[in-house]
């Protein structure tokens, strides 16, 4: 059974644009019978708006009926006649919009969907409001769609929780703050698995905010599960003899350097460098007007290369341009060019069959031009970058760094003071604390003093020299367990940083692989591995009095994963675990997701705004600009 | 597929929760409980009735296609009249939907139209949104139409292209046989030709033979010729196969460019308009310019006499209008 969680979340979806009734799929098309309820309006939120467009299109929409769309918040005239679909967060905003809308009785009936569950308090403010307005009679349905997460391939899933790494590791948040961040991670994995039907075996390793959300997770399945008609109940009996898949929880701080790495494959650089947000890109054209690309699974081209370093991806280019041409040039000369002096009656019947084969053919043909267009302009607005900021001279470089395990300190100088842009100068100067292993506070001022020249603000820089030379002083303090040092960072920062000594850990290994894969594959192996043991193991559906002895298949091989990073994630990570899941045999299966996918600069300005609040960092110097 | 939780029980009880609160009385709460199972039945505007209506019909339209799909593609099961009948019944379908779907266009207009004649004041019916929401409804209905007729078109392009399929092999057997009788006629000549040589020598001889070769030439000629008319009725034959297909070719695909031809076409004529009225334009300000300037000068002119003989600063005068005047040059 291989998740698919792109086509679940839209089968979910169309299945809400039906009303909610069951799809039965008539041979030819959904017109069998003139279903009443056929034409509709969809409204949604802005969050809402977010989980629909990589899923869905606009033509699409019409083919469910759907005529018009409005954002909740735009004011509304009344349409008679047609029944409205609500498709919105359930938060009290959104109830008092629903209640005007109802009292003025905009549309005929109401079809309400949340996006994740609605409390109670909230339902009854909803009820209370439509007694009031005297409207009951136009609310017909309310349900709990539990789809509030954006899906932006088939394996890769993201919360859209902003700024949840800042707010996990201020010092300053205090318990109740950092409570509700957990419920609202807690509450979107729930919708993950609800969407999924699966219920997995849970891990994470010990300490800090994973164990938090998985011990929540794990009390939230066990509830839900002793509900009679809950929604985990597999349908046929198939699906029950299937393995169930493992759900491994991590936080960011287990492995900061690829949220700052600079990366030279396909999918990471255009999300990078260009900015590509829920698939959709804005390139500067050939004629200088910007054009708006979107770039998912019906790409054939992005998903065959899109892990592919970036010279191998204008090699593919070109050779799919040379293939077109030819193509084309095939079919030209079978249709057009016979008109010559060889030309008889026989010729013209051959030429009319190949007319008509040609001009079908045409579609694709233009299809594959459009496509190659496409790739060829968001590679050249690449090329273009990354000869501005040499970007593949700080990615090899940061690369080897973390082989080695250190940097010539000349090289490291050229390199901060050559191009590029302040923030590609700052991750560089990051990346250099996180993969040298014994830093000379000399070389740290030089590097400080070199930053300071090119105007980059430092915060978070210092921020991570802290982090770092507390791990250090804790570990040279009290080496011998490593459970106490955990506690002792978690009772000073509330979290647990202990994994920057494992991420230290990791260069020392030749291959620089990410270290989140290798700690993966040990999980879904399920060999003893002494990184993994000290891992937690949560079964919701085991009962809680039984100990852990008799559960080996928990820890069996599995087949399937769900991988979930607190903090933020991005491609680099996602790509790396999908070729972790090919390269084995059987082919395994892997969902990769996290509260919000960042680039690299994001996920620095995070870290600065961190450096800021803990008083570090110059304040003189004005903040880095991308 | 997962389940999705039906929470409208729990608003029922919410709402009965909240009827109590507000005072509502027994009969009031169970109005309002009332109406969530009896929906009132609604009345629906004409234009909804009329699109439901074409919507049955295009599904009709579909389910014909579908039944008759496979009929219509094995060549063994239907003659080729039965086929010309499917194709007709499915355009005459075709053309009452798009008339249909026409209609509803032209009341959407009409009733925009006739309401503006009130003053400008909309009635409640025509505000933006239902407009919009009614030119909705009149595109899913055409798009499903549009891809109800591709299905039908690939069925013809199917059959046209078998068509051709079976002319062609036809005709290279029937060039091969043409080939074979030139061959047998020049052997024929040839072997006339030394039946005349042995004739000469037996000329009185065999007087019947010659009768019989004569006849034997004539039965060769009107085999010849026969074959030559069976020859061009199957090339006029093919050439109206090829004829058809290609017809079919140019409505279905090159129609498909025509409206973006048409817009092109269109923009080009705004375009030359625009041009023109901007020529206009600038011919006026030219005018302008110069009129003005005339205007500007006659006015400061005024202005120096009457400087010159209001106060005693000439200067300034002077000093304002000799600038003015060099700019005007």
């Amino acid at each position: 059974m291989a998740l698919n969680l792109r086509q679940k979340q839209t089968e979910c979806i169309i299945r809400m644009l039906n009303l909610n009734q069951t799809v039965i799929n008539p041979v030819g098309g959904g017109v069998g019978t003139a279903n009443e309820e056929v034409y509709k309006i969809l409204i949604y939120d802005r969050f809402c708006q977010d989980i629909l467009s990589p899923l869905i299109h606009v033509k699409d929409l019409r083919k469910h009926g759907v005529t018009l769309y409005f954002l909740v918040d735009k004011d509304r005239k009344p349409v008679h006649d047609v029944p409205a679909v609500y498709f919105v967060q359930p938060t009290q905003l959104n109830i008092q919009r629903i209640v005007s809308d109802t009292s003025r009785a905009l549309y005929d009936s109401f079809h309400l969907n949340f996006s994740s569950s609605i409390p109670r308090p909230l339902l009854e403010d909803l009820a209370s409001g439509a007694v009031n307005s005297d409207s009951i009679q136009r609310i017909s349905k309310v349900h709990d769609q539990y789809l509030e997460f954006v899906t932006l391939e088939d394996n890769l899933f993201s919360l859209a929780n902003k700024n949840c790494y800042v707010q996990l590791n201020d010092p300053s948040s205090g318990d109740k703050e950092i409570e509700e961040i957990i419920e609202k991670i807690v509450s979107g994995l729930f919708c993950v698995l609800a969407t999924l039907a699966v219920v997995p075996i849970i891990r994470c390793p010990r300490g800090g905010p994973s164990e938090m959300v998985a011990s929540l997770l794990d009390q939230r399945l066990r509830d839900h599960l002793l509900a009679k008609n809950n929604l985990f109940t597999e349908g046929g009996n198939f699906t029950s003899s299937f393995q169930r898949p493992i759900l491994c929880i991590f936080d960011r701080n287990f492995e900061l350097s690829v949220a700052i790495q600079h990366e030279f494959r396909y999918k990471p650089l255009v999300h990078d460098v260009l900015g590509m947000r829920l698939n959709r890109l804005n390139v500067k054209g050939e004629k200088g007007g910007m054009k708006s690309y979107e770039l998912d699974h019906s790409d054939p081209f992005w998903m065959a290369n899109g892990s592919l370093e970036f010279p191998e991806v204008a090699v593919e280019i070109e050779m799919q341009l040379n293939k077109y041409k030819k193509d084309v040039e095939e079919v030209n000369r079978r249709t057009g060019g016979n008109a010559g002096p060889e030309f008889n009656g026989s010729d013209l019947i051959g030429n009319t069959k190949f007319l008509m084969s040609a001009v079908n053919s045409l579609p694709e043909l233009t299809e594959r031009k459009q496509v190659i267009d496409k790739h060829t302009n968001i590679a050249t607005a690449l090329l273009g970058e990354i000869k501005e900021r040499s970007l593949d001279s700080y990615a090899k470089m940061e690369s080897e760094m973390m082989i080695r395990g250190g940097i010539d300190k000349n090289e490291l100088l050229s390199m901060l003071r050559g191009k590029g842009d302040k923030m590609d100068k700052l991750r560089f100067a990051i990346m250099y604390l996180i993969s040298t292993e014994s830093l000379s506070p000399s070389e740290v001022e030089m590097v400080e003093v070199a930053l300071r020249e090119s105007e980059v603000d430092t915060s978070a820089f210092q921020y991570v020299k802290k982090i770092k030379s507390l791990n250090i002083a804790l570990a040279s303090a009290n080496s011998a367990n490593r459970s106490n040092i955990v506690d002792w960072a978690e009772k000073l920062y509330g979290q647990s940083i202990s994994a920057v000594t494992a991420g230290v850990k990791n260069l020392l290994s030749s291959a620089h692989q990410v270290a989140l894969t290798r700690t993966v594959d040990a999980l879904m192996e399920g060999k003893p591995n002494p990184e993994i043991d000290s891992y937690l193991v949560f079964d919701p559906r085991a009962p809680k009095s039984t100990s852990g002895s008799n559960s080996s298949h928990l820890k069996g091989p599995f087949k399937e994963a769900i991988i979930f990073m607190i903090g933020g994630g991005n491609y680099v990570e996602h790509g790396s675990l999908q070729d972790l899941a090919h390269s084995q045999q059987p082919v395994k299966h892997v969902i990769y997701g996290t509260t919000e996918i960042l680039t690299g600069g994001e996920f620095v300005e995070q870290l600065a705004v961190l450096g800021k609040k803990m008083g570090l960092g110059s304040s003189d110097i004005a903040p880095a600009i991308k | 597929m997962a389940k999705v939780r039906d929470r409208t029980e729990d608003f029922k009880d919410s709402v009965r929760r909240a009827a109590l609160n507000l005072g509502y009385d027994e009969s009031k709460t169970a109005t309002i409980m009332a109406s969530f199972i009896l929906h009132k039945t609604r009345e629906r505007s004409p234009f909804t009735k009329a699109s439901m209506k074409t919507l049955e019909s295009i599904g009709a339209l579909e389910k014909f296609l579908m039944k008759h799909k496979k009929d219509y593609l094995d060549l063994r099961r239907t003659t080729e009249q039965e086929r010309d009948s499917i194709e007709h019944e499915v355009t005459v379908f075709i053309n009452s939907c798009r008339e249909q779907i026409d209609v509803l266009k032209n009341s959407i207009n009409h009733e925009q139209s006739s309401s503006k004649g009130w003053l400008g004041i909309r009635s409640d019916n025509l505000n933006a949104d239902t407009i919009a929401h009614k030119h909705g409804v009149v595109l899913i209905l055409s798009e499903k139409l549009h891809s109800v007729t591709s299905q039908f078109d690939q069925l013809r392009a199917i059959r046209f292209q078998d068509a051709i399929n079976r002319v062609t092999p036809r005709r290279k057997l029937k060039s091969g046989i043409k080939n074979v009788t030139e061959s047998s006629n020049s052997n024929n000549f040839q072997s006339r030709g030394n039946s005349e040589v042995r004739e000469d020598n037996e000329v009185q001889a065999e007087p019947i033979r010659v009768q019989q070769q004569v006849l034997d030439d004539e039965t060769r000629a009107l085999q010849v010729e026969l074959a030559s008319m069976l020859d061009a009725v199957q090339e006029t034959e093919s050439k109206m196969v090829e004829m058809s297909a290609l017809n079919h070719l140019m409505s279905t695909h090159v129609l498909q460019q025509a409206q973006q031809i048409e817009f092109l076409y269109e923009q080009a004529v705004e375009a030359t308009k625009n041009v023109q009225l901007g020529n206009k334009e600038l011919s006026q300000a030219i005018q302008r310019n110069s009129s003005s300037r005339t205007f500007l000068l006659l006015f400061l002119f005024k202005y120096k006499n009457c400087r010159r003989f209001g106060n005693g600063s000439i200067d300034i005068g002077t000093a304002l209008t000799s600038p003015y005047l060099c700019l005007i040059h």
